[in-house]
């Protein structure tokens, strides 16, 4: 049996279309419509900077972060890859990029925008995880835990996804976003919370689709009855117990 | 000249909260002024290059004095393109 890692959710919150921010269902006919609001407290020279994808990013973390600044492990599959294809469109069309298009685009854009606006110099990570989907963000925020790397107890989790443009042909494991989302998860590896462990699983599952939809799956676990979660594609799979 | 290019600026830079009469021609447009950062700086010196076919070299001894108001920018414009 492989290892087994447990840690506490110290507290969660959710901006998704269908869900209110602690995650209880909301009319499903809401989805594709709704947008996330400017949070008051960024400064307005940044607010213009916020796209719908980092306005949810912020919604989602404004009832998490609490007053401590903590290091934050980020994670998306596709991040905002769409402004990528964008600026391609428009250098084909002859046009000059946009500078803040272009400083916009990358993958740690949104961290950034949010490391100035709160004023956090904590390590801040942002990752990609491809197939491995959102199992990947939880052993990187353990790891920081776990080396107690900042002296840290406490590590932000954010995961958030769009959907991505009809021009990119879908993966095998499919199934793209639904809607913008994003979900802010703060843990530690003892305390005041909700218990949970995180076993690496050898049962090679091909169902979970893409990151975006493992939000939404976690989403549902948090907020269900289940008492366990199990994900995975092609490799691999990993499974969240509620303790 | 000044009000044409205090437009750009709202425009280019997306400043939605702020009209023209709210700029002043000689007040810093960076840090203590607008609040306007670095990459503005590079989106203005497109929008400006795109509408007045001026370039403004960023390696230019005297950008930080080109860009430091509204008044020091059209000047230099008007300049460039007579």
């Amino acid at each position: 049996m492989s290892k087994k890692f447990d840690f506490v959710i110290r507290t969660w919150s959710a901006w998704a279309p269908g869900f209110n921010n602690q995650g209880h269902r909301q009319n499903q006919q809401d989805m594709q419509t709704e947008k996330a609001g400017l949070p008051a407290h960024v400064p307005k020279a940044l607010q213009r900077r916020l796209s719908p994808l980092a306005r949810a990013v912020f919604n989602a973390t404004d009832l998490c972060i609490g007053n401590v600044a903590t290091p934050i492990v980020l994670s998306s599959a596709h991040g905002e890859v769409n402004k990528s294809l964008e600026m391609l469109k428009a250098m084909q069309r002859g046009e000059e990029i946009s500078p803040t298009a272009f400083s916009l685009s990358v993958h740690n854009a949104i961290s950034g925008l949010f490391s100035i606006a709160h004023n956090n110099h904590q390590e801040i990570t942002v990752l990609a995880p491809g197939q491995d989907g959102i199992s990947m963000v939880f052993l990187e925020a353990l790891g920081i835990l776990h080396e107690r790397r900042n002296n840290t107890d406490d590590v932000l989790i954010v995961l958030y996804d769009e959907p991505l443009s009809d021009f990119y042909p879908s993966l095998s494991i499919g199934l793209k976003a639904p809607t913008s989302c994003a979900l802010a998860i703060k843990i530690a590896l003892s305390g005041q919370g909700l218990p949970l462990q995180l076993q690496r699983s050898p049962e090679h599952r091909h169902d979970s689709g893409e990151h975006a939809l493992q939000i939404f799956a976690f989403l549902e676990f948090l907020t269900s009855e289940n008492t366990t979660l199990q994900l995975g594609n092609h490799r691999q799979s990993w499974i969240w117990h509620k303790q | 000249m000044e009000n044409e290019l205090k437009q750009l600026i709202i425009d280019a830079l997306d400043l939605e909260d702020i009209s023209v009469a709210d700029i002043d021609s000689h007040a810093p447009l960076f840090n203590d002024g607008l609040g306007l950062d670095s990459i503005d700086a590079l989106e203005l010196g497109l929008a400006i290059r795109k509408k007045y076919n001026v370039k403004i070299d960023a390696e230019k001894a005297d950008v930080v004095k080109i860009f430091s108001s509204v008044s020091t920018l059209a000047e230099y414009i008007q300049a460039e393109r007579s």
